[in-house]
Order: structure tokens, then sequence, then C-alpha cells
């Protein structure tokens, strides 16, 4: 790694220089938003796909937007003061405030790793594997990546997951869709406002848009050591990962509208989706749309637990890290350990009320979320902490908007399930 | 101040209380509290209220009771100063409270979660600081309901987990001018756990703990550094003190260091170096990692073969300040070629008048300077040696390898 930095950073060519550095930077970005396209993520494209075809489409632009601007402010915040957020929160806001934000964040991240190990069941039942078999295995691969494999090794194998998700754009090549058409869902957006719509596209946002990628995307950049004249690399990174996992979602989007919307399937799950696409887009679309889904899962969860933990205790003041021994960080293994073991635990008790308990952690994630963009918000135009590196008056007018709206479409979400 | 005070308190007993300027008479709340800052055990000198939205400094004495209520002295006009006293003073809140602070006795990075106060006649003074659950509970306000639970469950009484102030270092806000003065507390601290410190902490703490260290002991801790953390902390200091702590380090280190920084960076500080050492390190940096060449250090004492033992004793006295390895001697002749080796046990056990080619064994382990680590890993495997002589192809000494730079190839992330 130092071999290549110094490698780049002393070749002449300025184009070569800038495209290595960014070699060398890219990751934090790229991956935090493809562990965004999860279980929960593919299963709520495949739904907006299957129900409402290309209607909802236009919606993935105003909230790529949204996603750049949330995150590059936390990868500045990142770069700037080389804390991750829930220390900065806990140093801003005091104790009391950060108690119950991590009770919250802890509820909301142990429903998503449940609802990742969920996926790899399902994904792997479309293959013939009995979830007794994959869960349990998933559980302990991803324990054994952590315990046994350093940061670096395990952020070259998760830039290698990235990869995967091409087999939902080889899906969406081999449906072979109008591509006019598609266009058309795009310059003219439309929006009627039936509940089961407005539902559907807070749902996407919800999705898209969640507490725990701030507080990881912040904390692998710090972890990266990114310095501030390299600030626009990492930034690049950012955007760039906001644009694959909506490419990524664009194309799950697309699949099941032109097979499942066309057909007037009804499905509930990914797995529904995935299953479904079989007699109608050929053995082998069915195939890559699991094993998407089997990957993301995994990614996913082999991330959250990990990254849960180490903002709870970096929030909560305890020792934390893989390098330290169970006697020095208890507190640290046994959030993990808990985590893990609840989240693969659960899938396997016979007639677990999944959908419920997915419907509450969604609800949760909609209540952490408004305070983590205000307290970040707060954070940024903190000018002794930011330096010189606040938010502009057209950054913050954009940011505030962006919150407001996500603030008001996850009340909304709230009101409507209460 | 009235009676029937408890003997201690905590921050969160004062945080966001009520002040008031008669018995019924609102005047705001506290947001911080005001310390000197003296040591061992500062004082107590004001408090910060805020009313309306801005905050207004209150000295201690203007307090007359502090149970039930908080109250002010009725006696004289209150005159609300928005600034501060000019005096050396601690924010505790902004300064002290949830950050993270380092517990130079337990040699380990914590998170502030309480402070503890106690109090002598009407003034009080700052003792510990509350690092554990319990703190943190407290906070929050759930200490009884955690208590009562805990007895019921376990029957167990959470303990307090207290610092005492004369064990902590600050390192955020002003404190960070002042750590020079305050930094006797931090050479308490073994290289190696400063070193582990430094590495816990993150951003403007990390590099400003490392400004305040003196140039030996900033030396002595960045060898233990891991060299990512390393290169950062390099980078952010003025080249002329950069030159002096690497100058402190040991060559091998040294040249590690230098050979991830960019070139230019790496150049300057060779530039701002003594001239001498700056050419060893130079020399060393030719040579790749992963061979013997890179691993080597040219901090040994090398001697001709006519010299008797008793003026190699006090020239190992001497220099031995500046050595990397000071468990052997290296006999040369004059063009430089590794003639012997001699053990500090040989040395001693010798008569004084003896020259050193009469001790010298017939026989000399050495390692060529392009052989790859794991070879030279062999050697000292096989040879149990606590240093390894290098050479190069005509047999002249270049440099030598010391145990510690092996350990570095066996355990990379040990320590």
């Amino acid at each position: 790694m130092a071999d290549y930095t110094k490698w780049v950073s002393s070749s002449r060519g300025s184009l070569w220089r800038t495209v290595g550095l960014f070699f060398v930077l890219m990751g934090p970005g790229i991956i935090t938003s493809n562990v965004d396209n999860d279980a929960g993520g593919i299963t709520t494209y495949s739904l907006a796909g299957a129900q409402f075809g290309l209607k909802l489409i236009w919606s993935l632009i105003p909230i790529m937007i949204a996603l750049i601007v949330i995150q590059e402010m936390c990868a500045r915040m990142g770069v700037v003061t080389g804390k991750g957020l829930s220390d900065l929160i806990r140093e801003k806001f005091g104790a009391k405030i950060t108690f119950y934000l991590m009770i919250g964040v802890f509820l909301t991240n142990m429903g998503n790793v449940l609802s990742e190990f969920a996926g790899v069941a399902a994904g792997m039942e479309v293959f013939g594997v009995n979830k007794f078999i994959s869960v349990p295995l998933s559980a302990f691969l991803v324990w054994w990546m952590v315990v046994k494999g350093t940061y670096k090794s395990v952020e070259k194998a998760f830039l290698v997951a990235c990869i995967f998700y091409i087999s939902y754009i080889i899906t969406g090549v081999i449906v072979k869709p109008d591509w006019g058409h598609v266009f058309e869902q795009f310059t003219h957006p439309q929006l009627s406002f039936q509940p089961s719509e407005m539902t559907m596209l807070i749902g996407l946002v919800g999705t898209t848009i969640a507490p725990w990628m701030q507080f990881y995307l912040q904390a692998s950049i710090v972890e990266k050591g990114i310095k501030i004249d390299e600030y626009k690399f990492a930034r690049f990174d950012v955007v760039m990962g906001s644009v694959i996992v909506h490419i990524v979602a664009f194309f799950i989007i697309l699949v099941c509208a032109e097979t499942l919307f066309k057909h007037g399937v009804r499905i509930e799950t990914a797995k529904d989706a995935a299953l479904s696409l079989a007699p109608l887009a050929g053995k082998y679309c069915s195939y890559l749309f699991a094993f998407g889904l089997v990957n993301a899962s995994l990614f996913s969860a082999s991330i959250l637990p990990l990254s849960t933990t180490y903002l709870i205790c970096e929030g909560l003041g305890w020792e934390a890290g893989i390098d330290k021994k169970f006697v020095e960080a208890p507190q640290f293994y046994g959030f993990y350990s808990i985590i893990i073991f609840l989240g693969a635990g659960i899938i396997l008790y016979p007639n677990f009320p999944l959908i419920p308990i997915m419907y509450f952690s969604q609800v949760i994630n909609g209540m952490v979320l408004p305070f983590v963009l205000i307290f970040m918000l707060l954070l940024i135009n903190d000018k002794k902490l930011m330096m010189g590196y606040t938010n502009g008056p057209i950054f913050n007018t954009i940011a505030w908007v962006t919150s407001i709206v996500m603030i008001s479409f996850t009340l909304i979400l709230l009101i409507r399930m209460i | 101040m009235d009676q029937n005070l408890k003997d201690f308190y905590f921050f969160s007993d004062f945080l966001n209380r009520k002040v008031y300027q008669s018995s019924d008479q609102r005047m705001g709340k506290i947001v911080d509290l005001v310390a000197e800052r003296a040591e061992p055990y500062p004082m107590i000198i004001g408090i910060m209220v805020q009313t309306q939205g801005k905050r207004f400094y209150l000295p201690w004495e203007k307090i007359v009771r502090i149970e039930p209520q908080i109250t002010l002295s009725e006696k004289e006009p209150l005159v609300l100063k928005s600034s501060l006293p000019e005096k050396d003073i601690v924010l505790l809140r902004e300064e002290v409270m949830d950050k993270q602070i380092v517990d130079t006795f337990g040699a380990k990075v914590v998170r502030v979660n309480d402070l503890h106060f106690l109090r002598v006649d009407s003034r009080l003074r700052l003792v510990h600081v509350d690092v554990g659950f319990r703190g943190l509970m407290r906070r929050v306000g759930w200490e009884k309901v955690m208590d009562q639970a805990l007895r019921w469950l376990f029957s167990y009484d959470l303990p307090n987990q207290f610092i005492s102030w004369k064990y902590v270092q600050v390192l955020s806000g002003s404190d960070l001018l002042q750590l020079s003065v305050s930094q006797k507390k931090l050479s308490h601290l073994h290289p190696a756990d400063l070193a582990d410190i430094i590495e816990d902490l993150s951003g403007r703490e990390r590099s400003a703990i490392f400004h305040a260290l003196d140039t030996e002991t900033a030396a002595e801790a960045l060898e233990e550094i891991d060299p990512k953390i390393q290169k950062v902390l390099i980078e952010t200091i003025p080249v002329e003190k950069a030159s002096d702590i690497v100058e402190e380090m040991s060559p091998s280190d040294a040249v590690d260091l230098l050979a991830d920084l960019p070139e230019e960076r790496a150049e300057e500080i060779l530039e701002g170096m003594e001239q001498e050492k700056a050419e060893d390190l130079r020399e060393l940096l030719v040579h790749p990692d992963e061979t013997a060449g890179g691993l080597m250090t040219t901090a040994y004492l090398s001697l001709t073969p006519e010299v008797s033992v008793e003026t190699a004793i006090s020239r190992l006295r001497q220099e031995a300040p500046n050595l990397d390895v000071i468990d052997y001697i290296y006999v040369v002749d004059a063009e430089e070629v590794l003639q012997g080796v001699i053990s500090i046990r040989d040395l001693l056990t010798a008569q004084s008048h003896q020259t050193l080619s009469e001790l010298q064994p017939p026989r000399v382990v050495s390692v060529k300077l392009d052989e790859d680590q794991n070879e030279v890993v062999e050697a000292f495997a096989k040879y149990g040696f606590r240093a390894l002589p290098v050479v190069d192809e005509e047999n002249h000494l270049r440099g030598i390898i010391g145990f510690r730079s092996v350990l570095d190839v066996l355990a990379p992330d040990a320590g």
C-alpha cells in the first residue's frame, strides 16, 4: 500500500497521478453505497418494479442527489476532524443524547442484520439450500472474516464483492427492455398522490438513506487516514458510490418492471421476484437475481454488526477494536456476538414473525434518521470543529432541504404505519 | 454557605440546574463550571449561567446556597459579564466532559463520563474523573433505577471508576497550548505505552500530543508507532523539528520511516540533519525493504584488531548512548573488512591488556547485503545471536541487524 502511494505521488504525469491516487484512496464511499443495496434495498426495488413498472423510476435521480449530499458531509467531517460521527456527537451533544441515540441505532441495525440473514436464507433457498445450513454457515463466515482478517484484507474482499452487483445489470440486459420507453420515464416524471404509490416512494427513500451509513462511511474514511489535500478523491469516491448504487437499483427495477409488472405477477419478497423470473426470463435470470441477493445480504451482514459495535463503543467510551483481547474490551465483543447471534439465530426460529420485526426496524430507522441528519448539519456548520470546511450557503440550503424532505417523508411513513 | 452539604459532588449535580436570584426568582441555568488551571487538584472558581440564550460568568463567591436550590447572594446587585476572568482557567464542560483524556497511570485513552468534586469548606476542588458505566448512567439519569435493578437481580453494587485528576492529561481546547507545561504527566509513560496512546487518539488530539513531546521522547515513541500513523505525524510537524526527531531515532527505524515518505519531504528532513547521520541514513535508504540491507542499522561500534580490551571497554562506555546494539564489538581492519565479532561477555572476562585480535573467535557469522529477510531470520534462529553483521561482496562491514528488527519481520502486528 505504502509503495503504491509513493509510486503514485512521485509519478510525473498529472493524469496518471490523479487516476492512481484515486485508486489508492477509493473504497469507503463505494463500499458504503453498495452495502446500502442490501436485502431490504433489493426487496424494495423489486417491489417497486413489480407493482408500478417504470412509473417511479425517475425518483432515483433526486434520491441519488440526496444521498450524495448527505454522504459528502460525512466524508468531509471524517477527513477534517479525524473522528467518527458518534465520537463527534458525544463530544458536542453530551452523554444523555448519545446514550438514547445509541439505543436507537442498536435497534435499527439489529433489525437490518436480521433482514440480511433473512436475505441469505431466501436467496440460498432459490438454489435449493436449506436455511439451517446457509444461515449458520454465513454467520460463521462473517465472524471469521472480522476476527481473523485485518481491515485491509476485509476491505479488498468487499471491493471484490461489489463487482458481483453486475449480476443485476446482466439480468437487466437479458430481459431486453424498450430503452426508448425507459428514457421517456426519466424525462417525464409522474406522480399521482395515491397512498400506495406514496408509500412505495417513501420506502425507496427510506431504504436508500439509512442512519448506519453515515456512521460507517465516516468511520472508514477516518480508518483510511485520508488527508485534507486528498479529500477531492474521497469526494469522488463517495459520488461514484452513490451513482453505482443507483445504477444497480435502476436495473433491479427495470428487470422487475419488464417481466413481473408486464405479466401482472404479484410478489411480496425478493425471493418471490427471483423465483417468478424463471418462467418469464429463463432459469439463469432467476439464478443471477438470487445470487445478487445472497451476495448483497452477506456483504451487508459482514459490515453491519462490526460497524454497529464500533460506533456504540466509541459513543459510550468503551474500548473497541478487534486487536484487543476479550478482557480488555468485553463490551465490544459482547455486542458483536449478540448482534450476530441474535441476527442469525432469530431467522432459524420456526414461524418467527419476521415481517412485523422488519416493519418495526423500519419504524425505528425512521425515528433515528432525523436526529442523525440534524446532528450532522449542526456539526458540519460548527466553525470551531470544521475550521475552513463548513458548508457554504448553497450546500447548506441543499442539505437542509434534503434533510427536511427526508424527515417529513419518514414522518409520513411512521404515521402510516401506526 | 449553609450547612448539611455533601462532602462530594458530581458535575452532573450541577449541569443544567436552575439558578435562583432570591428564593423564587429564577435567573437561568448552569451550563458550565469554571476551574482554575492549577495542580494537582484545581478549585472551582465560578459558573457559567445561561439566561435568555446568553452566557454569563458568575464567580463562585456569589453563590450563597447550593441546597435545596442554587441561590445567589442578594446583597449586592448582580453585574452580568460575559467575559471570563483573565487568569488560567478551564471550562470543564467544554474541555473535559465527554472528551477523551489520557489516564497516565493506567496508560490508556478513556472517555470522561462525569467529574467528581471534593468540598473543602465552601469551595469545590476537582479530584477525580469518572470513566465508568455508573457515571454514564448518572448522566443519563438512570443511576437509581440501575442500582435497584442490579441489587434486586444480583445483589451487586456497581462501583465507580475514578481516575485521580493528578493522573489525567486533558487533550482538548486551550489545554493543547498548555500541554507542554503539564507534559510532565506524559513523560512518566513508557515510550511504547505513549505510542499506543497516540495510536488510540484521533485527528487533532493525536498530533497535538505528539507536538508537545520533547524531541527525545517523540523519537522514542515514534519508533513504536504504526508506520501509517508515523508518516502522518511526521508530515504534520515543521521540517526542522522532523529532522531533529528523526536524528534521535535508531537508524533502522528512521530509514523505514523516511522510505515511506514522499521523496522531496524525506530529502528535506535529511538536509536538516547532522551531516554524518544523514549520510548513514542515505546509505541505508538504498537497500530494499525486504533484504538484510533494509533491516540493518549503522549505530554499532567497530574497532581495529590492535585495540586493547581496556580501550575497547572505555570506548563502549562512551558510545553506548548512541548505539542500537551494545552486545557486540565488531573488529574490522583499516579497509573496513570484517575480521571478527567480540561479545560484551568476552570483553568483560578478558584481561585488560589483551588486544582484540587475541580474543576474536576464528569463525565469524555474517549475512550479505542483499540476503532475503527470511534468510536473516533463519540465521538468527540457527545461531542464537542477538545481532548479526551485514557485509557486502568484498566482506566490508556495512551494518548490523539487531534482534528487534527481526521481531518486526516475524510479528509485524504484535505490540
